[in-house]
């Protein structure tokens, strides 16, 4: 398995252990917002692009879907494909929000992720930096955000 | 194999079984479970982590056990300092049994064995 990149190097260490003990192929940690925060398993800043934009759309979608539904948010999905899956949750670490997205073949399983992901949670609340969370971006600077955090992931794009 | 909750309860009051349960061996989920006995209240409930982790070791087992040309296996059985996790395959789902150290371990094996050859 590919070493984690992160932008956080708090999340560094919680990420190799999900990847390694939930036998994950690629998984990316990002900000509600689409900001990427660490990811493993993926080679292209464009892919991991691709991926928070969908994540950060779905997780609104899913969420708002809930409501409709439900009257209350989804915050976890499992999506089974045929040959690889795809897990996608949300996960704090103290007022911090998180969003999660995993994929997995047969050499794992969902119950096998799920339990390794919730050590991941607990992993995130005891390493947190104990410090005010950064204050939100506006909202009309997605792009600039997004980019900002690939160029920590992947280097700037020459 | 007869409907999960009637294979777990029969099989959750078979002497020495602390849990009964259902597994989809593809994932991993409890499909039906018994509760745990003798487990100390407020403790942290274990079936989910033992049936994920349980269904999981089993599909590698299966393959030693195709890699060394012996078939499917029938009966796996782990033995641990305070007792034994046993599994038996049934198509899509699998059967585990947490059991005691001071269980009849042939008598649970049987029982297993006969949960997944009974018909609905």
């Amino acid at each position: 398995m590919t070493e984690p990149t992160v932008v956080e190097p708090w999340v560094a260490a919680p990420l190799k252990r999900l990847a390694e003990d939930a036998r994950l192929i690629s998984g990316v940690l990002l900000h509600p917002s689409g900001r990427a925060v660490g990811q493993f398993g993926f080679s292209k800043a464009a892919d991991v692009m691709s991926i928070c934009a969908l994540t950060s759309a779905i997780n609104a979608s899913s969420r708002e879907l809930g409501r409709q539904l439900y009257g209350k948010p989804f915050y976890e999905m499992h999506h089974a494909g045929g040959d690889r899956q795809v897990f996608m949750a949300r996960c704090m670490a103290g007022e911090q929000e998180f969003l999660f997205v995993g994929v997995f073949d047969r050499e794992s399983s969902l119950g096998m992720v799920e339990i390794y992901f919730s050590e991941f949670q607990k992993s995130l609340e005891k390493l947190r930096p104990h410090t005010e969370p950064t204050q939100p971006l506006p909202a009309g600077d997605f792009e600039g955000e997004l980019n900002r955090s690939l160029d920590s992931l992947f280097g700037p794009i020459r | 194999m007869k409907a999960p909750a009637e294979v777990v309860s029969t099989l959750s009051h078979v002497p020495g079984v602390a849990a009964a349960m259902v597994v989809g061996s593809a994932d991993g989920l409890i499909v039906e479970a018994s509760p745990m006995k003798g487990a100390a209240g407020g403790a942290p409930d274990t079936r989910k982590h033992t049936a994920a982790l349980a269904a999981y070791l089993y599909s590698k087992v299966s393959r030693a056990s195709h890699a060394a040309r012996l078939g499917t296996p029938s009966f796996m059985r782990l033995e641990a300092e305070r007792g034994n996790i046993c599994v038996v395959g049934s198509s899509d789902v699998v059967l585990v049994t947490i059991v005691t150290a001071e269980a009849n371990l042939g008598r649970v094996r049987l029982d297993m064995m006969k949960a997944v050859r009974e018909k609905g």
